[in-house]
């Protein structure tokens, strides 16, 4: 990342003098004086900042709203002194036809050179026109700037998992990035959550920029350094678990002490994130802080597992959603059942054939 | 070609040239617009497109309806949480649940400053650029820009000329870089932008210091629901415990935590009073001479109300949002609204891109069918899965219509404070006059683009005092010694009755929304949303009306069809929540392509 | 099918080694505390009151369900080598005869026995077929299963970079996709191994009566005894 635009573009075969006209046109775009361009060019040789495009497909923005929120560095900061957010569509000006041609500008320019950012995911089902971007399902836009991409980074459970829509029936066949048929194979940094918290999303972008590399990643693809701990693991109210101290009715003696809330279905014990330590919106609370079990946002597949409040999650493989406890009880019932009603038959079995002992 | 006149009073005519925009960003979701321009540029016919779709009415059938809100909260994370809070207060209402003062005070809290600060970021971030240009900022004197920000806002601080050229110096280095990130292909030299460069640099220095500050407001949600976005709601109350001086008073909402709270409201008051409304009124001085876009707002407005002053009692004489309807541009009597009522709200799809076993007639939601049917119109350019032209005449759109006793209506900030002011609300029609008066327009003037964006502002520092009010409100109930924020006797399924079915509403900072569910045997039967942009996007009816989107978009002037600022104008005026992305194709694609800015 | 003609009498039989019982009695207590510790960290008792600094219970639940599982686990290894190391009664359960047509006709004797549609059972020295399925199919497995989850539980905990974590969780997480899901896993294999359990006491006390060999003092004496001179059936005739 230490080579500069310029020379990325050179790398490219646009000659200098190409260059040196899209520096002008990019002034004059502007409606900027002509003196402009070779301040432009100075720049672009000199100071890079990494171009992103940030595609939305299905998804609810709040992966931007989150990223907005981000206290250090300040989202402005991001925007204007780290990279260059050529295409996000939520805040930029440009629209229709100039925004599309952002995209192809960026892929042709800056090949293998910039960074992928992609919030939500693409629906494969009804050929992809779920989710329509510029009369062409968003698919193929993902694929068009995934090809040519360093390394997309997967915002949210939407693109790392499939999130909300992706929760049974899918009735989009809504589909995690990673999983898309015939996506180019480029490293895939997964940042999950619903949202992921501000500052892990910014400190991701940082650690590209100031390390220069990739974050080491999980089995999952997700960044060790936030997603290698469950949220219980560091939780505050841990002492309280190992106690024996739980909430058992919402706004209880418990609750308004600050206990433990598993028995309220709290899947901090089964959910990698950052919450309990870097905490949320400049570190001002995290959902058990505020009272709510977490409900295990950054896990694959998290909307599946029965109710947020229930301590058993189901298990779906049965075709019932139902429990361990239910299936496994009943199990144990019938079988139980099944050994008494065997035993008085072998007793019956035994009257009926007095002479029939043997030895 | 056709030419028509629709029952709710626009003449069609899709004669002239058509202009693509897909997909139209600074929204939330994706969006598609086009329309017809006759030879004065002028807009003839407007169709618009929502072109996603996600199922999570289908996704909720079975679920446990106490997780109802999470599912349903991921609708929207701009707007998060109302969607959350609409759903809780259905489940509530089905298993008439009654939930404590403080709960109702806190989800107020939480509500308003939704609503304060998702106008706030979609004043500076999502609608500024269609009135300010940012690279004109950069020939701005930085001592003009003060003088200005001194008269319009003796009050803010922050007005020193230095504050003003430390911005601007950021920006020229930034636009130097030639990296214009996403001020990157705008329409910079287009002539619709009117500001002075003093102006420009005011509200872009703005654009940044809001950018900074909204986050902070969303800390009052984090205090209470734990995180935002998406931050925790409870069936029957709040999840957050109140303890002020109890042992473990720092597990639970404390002193502290109602300082923090308390401090951010101020600081809120200030922001919205300094700098939000003084910009609006600025900048709206300069276009108050472009009166586009108006639509249906003068004529059929539709507001459920929201903010119950006191806990469960969701008639309107106790909510501080108004509620009601207004039809046929009377303004002298504003109808009332219910929303059990299978006469007034239903949902048609004849145009959108779900089936119905019979299309000519609406579903109330309570009884409302979600079976999703992409399919093209006959007169539709391109194909199946790169659509060049959409046909309006057959189904176009992943919104429903729906139409409230058979009419479409707009929704919304505006509806809101018109159906405010007709009703005599006394907070409203002040705001109302104080801007009218300051601009020196008629009222006339509220029916329009420009109206759509002061009235968000004005609802901004509506919702701010708000704040205060009800955070004054928790204090005195807690003094009195209630602590409660969660009413747990039904918290349990087998308390629920086997069959129920209820409604929820807010007033979510795009319009009015609600949903309906029906809960059979603990579970989920049938979850129906009817959402702001449903209603504001909403395509054609059988009756051929059309909607507040299209209808807003009709007889303007387009300066360069090319650069089609004002189509992003009036439909973000709205705050369409779709998601985002846009896309302008001209009409046989490649013509417009020649004038893209590189 | 081998007849064993040759020499069947009535004599005991030293079938079960002291290892091999031990085993068994340990793996009974070891399966009560487990399964009643690991039902109650998932479905805790009633909240204590107080400072949690006075309190320690559920560290204590959980600090027995996992020495209890250590325990377990290091069992097993040892009745591994066991296997290899102790008779040939040793390994049955560890190597079923799957690929041998008598084994079958063997467990299908034994169902119609089960199913009373014939009069009187096989006679075994070691385990019958259908019993050596059993524990093979569900108890070999059933625990295997249990200790290779429950590491990659605890190997939650232990974090990244503990040899738990790197043996196990490294793993077994992608495979079952969350942790949670892990968890519910876990938890259902639980009732898999007690209605194993159930099964296995009703059976034993059944054919102590009622087959023609001796059940229940054989895994405590070791000795196997019979109640008729007729040949045995076992595969391999020992």
């Amino acid at each position: 990342m230490t080579e500069t635009f310029y020379d990325v573009m050179r790398r490219q075969g646009i000659t200098r003098r190409s260059f040196l006209k899209f520096c002008s046109l990019t002034a004059a775009s502007l409606g900027l004086a002509p003196a402009f361009a070779p301040k432009i060019a100075h720049a672009m040789e000199t100071k890079p900042r990494i171009p992103v495009l940030w595609l939305h497909g299905l998804e609810c923005t709040c992966c931007s709203e989150s990223f907005i929120r981000s206290g250090h560095p300040l989202a402005k900061d991001v925007i204007l002194s780290m990279l260059s957010l050529d295409y996000d569509d939520t805040i930029m000006a440009a629209a229709g036809h100039n925004a599309e041609a952002i995209v192809t500008e960026i892929v042709e320019k800056y090949k293998g050179n910039y960074i992928l950012a992609v919030e939500g995911n693409p629906p494969l089902a009804e050929d992809g026109m779920y989710c329509i971007i510029g009369g062409k399902p968003f698919v193929e836009q993902l694929k068009y700037a995934a090809e040519s991409c360093k390394a997309i980074i997967s915002w949210g459970s939407c693109a790392s998992w499939g999130c909300v829509q992706a929760a049974k029936p899918n009735p989009t066949r809504a589909t995690p990035v990673h999983k898309v048929p015939g996506l180019a194979n480029k490293p895939i940094i997964k940042v999950p959550g619903c949202p992921p918290i501000a500052e892990v999303m910014t400190a991701v972008v940082a650690y590209l920029l100031t390390f220069e590399k990739l974050p080491t990643l999980d089995r999952q693809g997700r960044p060790q350094m936030f997603y290698s701990q469950r949220i219980h693991d560091k939780c505050y109210r841990r002492p309280h678990f190992d106690a024996g101290q739980f909430v058992e009715h919402w706004d209880d003696e418990a609750a308004r002490q600050g206990h433990c809330l598993y028995k309220m279905g709290c899947k901090g014990p089964t959910t990698y994130n950052a919450c309990s330590t870097v905490r949320w919106n400049e570190g001002v609370s995290f959902p058990i802080q505020s009272g709510h079990g977490c409900i295990g946002c950054s896990e694959d597949g998290f909307w599946d597992k029965g109710s947020f409040y229930e301590r058993l999650t189901d298990i779906n493989q049965f075709g019932i959603e139902a429990n361990a406890d239910a299936v496994g009880g009943t199990a144990a019932a019938l079988v139980g059942a099944g050994i008494a009603a065997h035993a008085g038959l072998t007793a019956l079995n035994r009257a009926k054939q007095p002479g029939a002992e043997k030895q | 070609m056709t030419v028509r006149n629709t029952p709710n009073g626009f003449h069609l005519n899709d004669a002239g040239r058509r202009i693509i925009v897909d997909p139209v960003t600074r929204i939330e979701g994706h969006m598609r617009c086009e329309v017809n321009i006759d030879e004065d540029n002028i807009i003839r016919n407007a169709i618009s497109s929502g072109t996603m779709w996600r199922g999570l009415e289908v996704i909720l059938k079975g679920r446990d309806p106490r997780d109802a809100w999470a599912f349903v909260q991921r609708i929207c994370g701009v707007c998060t949480g109302t969607h959350a809070l609409t759903s809780v207060r259905a489940v509530e209402d089905a298993l008439k649940i009654k939930i404590p003062e403080n709960a109702n005070s806190i989800r107020n809290l939480m509500q308003l400053s939704l609503q304060v600060q998702d106008h706030l970021v979609h004043f500076y971030h999502l609608h500024a650029l269609d009135w300010v240009n940012p690279v004109n900022a950069l020939k701005a004197d930085p001592n003009a820009t003060s003088l200005l920000q001194q008269s319009i806002s003796p009050h803010n601080p922050k007005s020193s000329p230095g504050y003003f050229r430390d911005t601007q110096n950021r920006l020229q280095k930034f636009v130097e870089s030639g990296q214009l990130g996403p001020f990157k292909n705008g329409y910079w030299t287009n002539p619709a932008y009117l500001l002075p460069p003093e102006a420009d640099l005011m509200a872009v220095t703005h654009y940044l210091e809001a950018l900074d500050f909204q986050k902070d407001i969303m800390k009052i949600r984090t205090v209470f629901g734990g995180k935002d976005p998406h931050p925790n709601w409870l069936v029957g109350g709040v999840p957050c415990a109140i303890n002020i001086d109890g042992v473990g008073a720092t597990g639970a909402i404390n002193m502290e935590r109602l300082n923090l709270v308390s401090s951010i409201i101020d600081r809120t008051i200030a922001f919205i009073d300094q700098v939000y409304i003084p910009d609006l009124l600025a900048i709206a001085k300069f276009y108050k001479g472009w009166m586009y876009g108006g639509g249906i707002s003068g004529q059929s407005l539709l507001s459920y109300g929201d903010i119950p002053d006191d806990a469960n009692d969701y008639s309107a004489s106790n909510l501080l949002m108004p509620r009601g309807a207004i039809i046929n541009g009377d303004l002298t009597k504003v109808h009332e609204v219910d929303l059990r009522d299978p006469e007034q709200i239903k949902e048609f799809v004849p145009h959108s891109w779900y089936k119905y076993p019979d299309e000519s007639i609406g579903l109330h939601p309570w009884d409302g069918i979600t079976d999703p049917h992409y399919s093209l119109g006959p007169n539709a350019k391109g194909t199946r899965t790169n659509i060049e032209e959409l046909d309006e005449a057959a189904k176009y759109s992943w919104i429903k219509a729906p139409r409230w006793r058979g009419h479409a209506m707009e929704v919304g900030p505006l509806a809101r404070y018109v159906i405010g002011y007709a009703q005599g609300n006394k907070e409203i029609t002040e705001q109302i006059n104080f801007v009218l008066k300051t601009l020196d327009v008629p009222v006339t003037a509220l029916f329009s683009t420009l109206g759509r964006t002061a009235a968000r502002g004005l609802e901004a520092q509506w919702a701010a005092g708000k704040m205060r009010y009800f955070m004054d409100k928790l204090i005195t109930n807690i003094k009195a010694g209630d602590l409660a924020t969660a009413n747990v006797t039904k918290w349990d399924p087998e308390t629920w009755p086997a069959s129920v079915k209820g409604v929820g509403f807010t007033e979510a900072p795009r319009g009015a929304l609600a949903h309906w569910l029906k809960i059979e045997n603990t579970k989920i039967a049938n979850y129906q949303c009817v959402v702001p942009t449903t209603w504001n996007g909403s395509p054609r009816d059988e009756q051929g009306n059309i909607g507040a989107f299209e209808a807003a978009l009709m007889n303007t002037k387009v300066e360069r069809p090319e650069e089609p600022v004002e189509i992003l104008r009036t439909l973000h005026s709205f705050d369409p929540c779709l998601a985002c992305s846009t896309h302008i194709m001209g009409p046989d694609g490649a013509e417009l392509t020649q004038v893209k800015v590189r | 099918m081998t007849e064993l003609t040759s020499a069947a009498s009535t004599a005991p039989i030293y079938v079960y080694e002291k290892p091999v019982r031990l085993w068994h009695s340990l793996n009974a207590l070891l399966i009560v505390v487990l399964s009643v510790t690991g039902y109650l960290i998932a479905d805790p008792l009633a909240s204590l009151k107080g400072e949690a600094s006075e309190h320690f219970l559920m560290g204590y639940i959980r600090f027995v369900h996992f020495s209890a599982g250590y325990l377990i686990a290091i069992a097993l290894l040892f009745r591994l080598y066991w296997a290899y190391a102790g008779n040939e009664h040793a390994r049955q359960i560890f190597l079923p005869p799957l690929l041998k047509a008598h084994f079958w006709q063997g467990v299908f004797h034994e169902v119609l026995w089960y199913l009373f549609l014939v009069k009187e059972p096989r006679k075994y020295i070691g385990h019958n077929p259908l019993a050596i399925l059993a524990m093979h199919f569900v108890f070999v497995w059933g625990v295997l299963f249990m200790i290779v989850t429950g590491f990659a539980l605890y190997g939650e905990g232990a974090g990244q970079g503990s040899w738990q974590h790197t043996l196990f969780s490294s793993w077994v997480l992608p495979l079952f996709g969350s942790s949670q899901s892990l968890h519910s896993w876990h938890h259902l294999f639980m009732w898999l191994i007690i209605c194993f359990v159930l099964v296995h006491i009703y059976v034993a006390l059944r054919e102590d009566k009622l087959s023609r060999q001796s059940m229940l003092s054989t895994i405590v004496t070791g000795w196997r005894t019979f109640k008729d001179v007729r040949p045995v059936d076992d595969e391999s005739g020992a």
